[in-house]
């Protein structure tokens, strides 16, 4: 922050009166925002709470204590979801303000206390015919519907998250250390199309004008999604690899695209890194070119400088307009 | 020493980009942000974060093929101090490079430069370590902080700073340690004492105008300094790195040595962080010290177990929850210069970062690989299928 900058501004007349008096007491810190602050206790409150509770309902099974504690939980969801249900905005396909700040926790609180509440009751008394997926997929529901009903970004992406773990597909690359995104076989192929399906429905929304600040995240999860399956099928069909060389520069002119209009280069990032292992791959089965190590050298040399040169020299392409 | 870069053309950038962030928050209009950008026009190459990484990955594995293809055409069968000496030769040559060719071109912090700066840094601190056969620890770290610092200081480098403030830390360690005995015992002390005087330092540096192209290197170190000023009272630390470092022995029912001492500074300093913040209602030391409480609630959590860790979350949830409400009532208006209400949209704060934070950190991500085994499921707790 720079002290007196809204004078100087204000003294060009590049600033109003009016937003002057607003702006000094933010940059001499007169006024302090604890906004973030807040938001993050709430926010580790939600998480703490939702983990002891989850873990709550499965320990002492039987005893008195473990039935209150089911009863209690089930009422405060009911009471969460009340107070959602009571306060709620209406619909609207454009971002909605919540009424309150701490609404959208409440919404996120009583939704993942229903996840726990549910899979309690069904591993008890087998509502859903004990079927595990089922649960997943009533789960995704649900949060689709939250997400949509009451504008929740971080909903949304739970319901994506739980809908392909339906599919068997973990969409976590914090966990990526704790093992193979496709263990079983034919996973990768799945999660493309999934990746394809979930990108279309998405495509097909926004240009419906239905809730258009979902997009990225929709996106975000199928780019991650694809990329990963993809480079992951060049090496398991190793004998049809061709498909999937196709497939990732599809996807990269598909990132492209995505990343222009929605001005996040995120998705750049993705298509880079999966284009580049899949070029490096296709180079090196058919034209066996680093069996010379120099060439191999050369190889990053041009190819990375090459893409710096191009980003640099395009720079004003890579611009975010806003 | 000088920063590398046209203070005045790294004002201008500095003007824009707040005025950009008032503009996210609809504290100006976009044609007033534009006159702003028109008034401050700045030629530095500036992209955004993604743009950033994306150059800093890509340069980063250019520079590997082009350390392999000189060293395997120089340097197959050279010695080591040959190799050495190249090294720093190569890492000197490197920032050379990355002044005349990118910081000349307008380049500032545009991930090229990040990539490049990193790379020599590595080959200046790795060459001179090498000379010693890495066998110096003191000339390696002393190195580190040379070179880091001045990465840090020429370049405007966070990262650096962060290296070259945590070396700092490992040498103090280190020294003390070397003397032994009773400097050994003292070490806690002194991280107390020289880190809370550089934040104090740090803090006054800041409000220097002639240091103002440095504020952000002094902010990492204000909150690295507060972080290892605690680290210094931490019962947590100061028992683990006594126990495994110092080979101190703790005998049944015993402690270690002013046991009382760490205890009440884990408990004092994250309030006395949060008293200070409030007061001087500074954010920096308010976020650090909620960062802080947390460390100390696991340091007590860790040694005084009540068993039941399921309970002590769902309380200390219900806690939090609790007290965030509260405070958002409470600060509905400003009161003493808070606010809940947002005034400035944080870059990293964006709804798309949170969402994607909420996937991570919340359940629905377990896949269920059950599909195709009807009646099983991997639900409960160990042993709660037998009660019925």
């Amino acid at each position: 922050m720079i002290k007196n900058l809204p004078e100087e501004l204000f003294a060009k007349g590049l600033i109003t009166k009016d937003q002057f008096a607003k702006i000094e007491p933010i940059v001499s810190g007169d006024v302090i925002s604890v906004f973030y602050e807040l938001r993050t206790l709430l926010y580790l409150g939600v998480m703490l709470f939702t983990a002891g509770a989850g873990i709550l309902i499965y320990k002492n099974i039987g005893e008195l204590g473990h039935i209150v504690a089911i009863i209690s939980l089930t009422a405060i969801m009911i009471v969460c979801f009340w107070h959602v249900y009571k306060k709620g905005p209406a619909y609207s396909n454009e971002v909605v303000k919540g009424p309150t700040p701490f609404f959208d926790y409440i919404l996120l609180l009583a939704g993942l206390l229903f996840v726990s509440i549910q899979g309690y009751l069904q591993f008890q008394y087998a509502i859903l015919d004990n079927n595990l997926a089922t649960s997943t997929l009533v789960t995704a529901a649900l949060f689709f519907y939250l997400a949509y009903r009451y504008d929740h970004v971080g909903i949304l992406s739970l319901g994506i998250t739980s809908f392909v773990s339906f599919w068997g597909i973990s969409v976590s690359p914090v966990k990526w250390y704790s093992g193979n995104f496709f263990e079983q076989s034919n996973l990768h192929v799945i999660a493309i199309l999934l990746a394809i399906v979930l990108s279309s429905a998405a495509t097909f929304l926004h240009q419906r004008g239905i809730k258009r600040h979902f997009t990225f995240t929709y996106f975000n999860f199928s780019l991650l999604m694809f990329f990963c399956a993809a480079v992951a099928g060049l090496f398991i069909d190793e004998s049809i690899y061709g498909i999937y060389l196709l497939l990732i520069y599809a996807g990269c002119a598909f990132s492209y695209y995505a990343a222009r209009s929605s001005q996040s280069f995120l998705f750049l990032l993705y298509a880079f890194l999966a284009a580049y292992i899949a070029t490096t791959f296709f180079l090196a089965v058919t034209l066996h070119v680093f069996s010379n190590e120099y060439l191999w050298f050369w190889y990053s040399i041009l190819s990375c400088g090459g893409l710096v040169y191009f980003i640099i020299k395009f720079k004003n392409h890579f611009r975010q307009s806003s | 020493m000088k920063c590398a870069y046209n203070e005045d053309a790294l004002r201008r950038l500095e003007v824009i980009k707040e005025a950009k962030r008032w503009a996210k928050s609809t504290l100006i209009s976009r044609d007033q942000f534009a006159a702003i950008g028109e008034e401050y026009k700045v030629s530095l190459y500036h992209p955004n974060l993604m743009i950033r990484l994306l150059l800093f990955m890509a340069t980063a594995l250019g520079l590997s093929g082009v350390t392999g293809l000189f060293g395997t055409i120089l340097f197959s069968e050279a010695s080591r101090i040959f190799i050495c000496l190249a090294c720093v030769l190569y890492g000197a040559g490197t920032i050379v490079a990355l002044e005349k060719m990118f910081l000349k071109n307008n380049h500032f912090k545009s991930g090229v430069t990040e990539a490049i700066l990193y790379y020599a840094s590595g080959f200046l601190i790795g060459g001179i370590a090498g000379l010693a056969d890495f066998d110096l620890v003191a000339l390696t770290t002393w190195t580190c902080i040379v070179v880091f610092s001045f990465a840090a200081v020429r370049y405007l480098d966070l990262l650096s700073t962060a290296a070259a403030i945590f070396s700092f830390a490992y040498a103090l360690f280190y020294h003390l340690y070397e003397v032994g005995g009773i400097a050994q015992r003292l070490i806690p002390f002194v991280f107390i004492i020289v880190f809370s005087s550089s934040f104090l330092m740090c803090q006054k540096l800041r409000k220097k105008k002639n240091l103002l192209v440095w504020t952000n290197n002094l902010i990492v170190a204000e909150c690295l300094s507060l972080l290892l000023a605690y680290c210094g009272g931490n019962y947590f630390v100061v028992r683990e790195l006594s126990l495994n470092l110092l080979g101190l022995q703790i005998e049944e029912g015993g402690d270690i040595p002013f046991a009382y001492l760490f205890y009440t500074l884990t408990v004092l300093i994250p309030w006395l962080y949060l008293y200070f913040g409030i007061k001087k209602r500074d954010i920096i030391l308010i976020r650090v010290s909620l960062f802080v409480f947390a460390f100390s609630a696991f340091t007590f959590k860790y040694y005084f177990s009540l068993g039941a860790p399921e309970i002590a979350l769902t309380l200390t949830g219900i806690i939090v929850f609790v007290i965030a409400l509260m405070l958002m009532n409470y600060l509905k208006k400003v009161r003493k210069g808070f606010t809940r209400e947002n005034l400035l949209s944080e870059k990293w704060a964006a709804a798309n970062v949170q969402a994607f934070v909420v996937s991570q950190t919340l359940g629905g991500n377990q896949a269920s690989a059950t599909q195709d085994m009807p009646g099983g499921g991997k639900f409960g707790g160990g042993g709660s299928t037998e009660d019925f």
